[in-house]
């Protein structure tokens, strides 16, 4: 584990050099009302995810510098929308799918994309209907090790950023 | 008359003959000491305290903010921030109002709201962070529960014991912390 622990810091840091990160002004893709964003992540994420989104082990997994990346593995968009607390939280769907893409960009910035297209009201709606419950951690244990292949591929190939 | 001053007379001379002067100072001087005594039995203070658990205990004194923007008594449960807490008032218990009692950790893990202040009329986003490391404190019970929702909805429900994420679950009390001004309601 301290390898994929080593390897995470390294894209944190080597990103965070490359990319500038979210400096807080420009407007978010998908984001109609940061401000509005921001309030409904505090009433409805933040108490256990934790102001910096950085949560406790046990019980919340940390979001900052890491959430991002489960756009890159299959099943990860749609887990980000079907995880119990997205999909349960008491938001209407344009008010969920503004949070989540605020949350991505405010706590993982580094780590979205390039290619990454905003989460619609519509395709939240859709998601949100099928949430996962007690198989959420399996789920989200099988991606954590695709991500780290993928690391170990990319780093073993050389090509890793 | 001449009657009632024999019996009098009788009934003193007995008196006088049968007791001493010093048997007497003996007898109101033990009557004045206990008198005395009777209030500080540990009796009567037991009674002068009242309340049992969770009702109070030594009266506490009023903690008002001394800022108009921030009105009221914070150990009074009608206190504006405490619209939805359930717990001891750290206000009570050697806290304040948005800090613990010396020896407790607040715990990071919160259930967070929002209060109307009367001042202003705005709402108010609170975050009921609660002591924890000592047992319960017992003192001003406030349990008020606006929006606070059933348990399946664990995020917004307050009979949880929130201390998550601190070194100890023991509940000590309850602090509701402003994190800020909610948005006006479009």
């Amino acid at each position: 584990m301290k390898w994929l622990a080593a390897s995470a810091l390294i894209v944190a840091t080597g990103t965070a050099v490359v990319t500038p990160a979210w400096s807080g002004n420009e407007a978010i893709p998908g984001v109609e009302n940061a401000a509005r964003a921001r309030q409904n992540w505090i009433l409805s994420c933040q108490g256990c995810h934790r102001a910096d989104a950085t949560g406790t082990p046990q019980t919340t997994p940390t979001m900052a510098g890491f959430v991002a990346r489960f756009l890159e593995v299959p099943g990860g968009r749609e887990y980000l929308v079907q995880v119990p607390g997205v999909a349960t939280a008491a938001l209407s769907d344009a008010d969920l799918a503004e949070v989540v893409n605020w949350s991505l960009v405010r706590f993982d910035a580094a780590n979205l994309p390039a290619d990454f297209k905003p989460y619609t009201p519509v395709e939240v709606g859709r998601l949100r209907l099928k949430p996962l419950r007690a198989e959420a951690m399996t789920i989200r244990a099988g991606m954590i090790a695709r991500m780290a292949q993928d690391d170990n591929g990319n780093r073993n190939r050389g090509g890793f950023r | 008359m001449s009657g009632l001053d024999k019996f009098s007379e009788k009934v003193t001379r007995r008196v006088a003959r049968a007791t001493s002067r010093r048997s007497l100072l003996t007898l109101i001087g033990g009557a004045l000491t206990g008198a005395a005594v009777i209030p500080v039995l540990p009796v009567s203070r037991a009674q002068a305290q009242g309340h049992g658990h969770g009702g109070g205990g030594d009266p506490i004194a009023p903690q008002p903010t001394g800022n108009p923007q921030d009105p009221g008594d914070q150990t009074q449960c009608d206190y504006w921030r405490y619209c939805a807490i359930d717990g001891f008032l750290c206000s009570c218990c050697g806290g304040t109002a948005s800090s613990c009692p010396p020896g407790t950790e607040m715990s990071p893990i919160t259930w967070i709201g929002t209060c109307h202040n009367p001042a202003d009329n705005r709402a108010y986003i609170i975050s009921y962070n609660d002591c924890c490391g000592k047992s319960s404190c017992g003192r001003c019970l406030c349990n008020r529960n606006e929006r606070d929702r059933p348990m399946v909805r664990p995020q917004a429900n307050n009979d949880i014991n929130w201390c998550l994420g601190t070194e100890s679950a023991i509940y000590n009390c309850s602090t509701a912390v402003i994190l800020g001004v909610a948005l006006d309601q479009q």
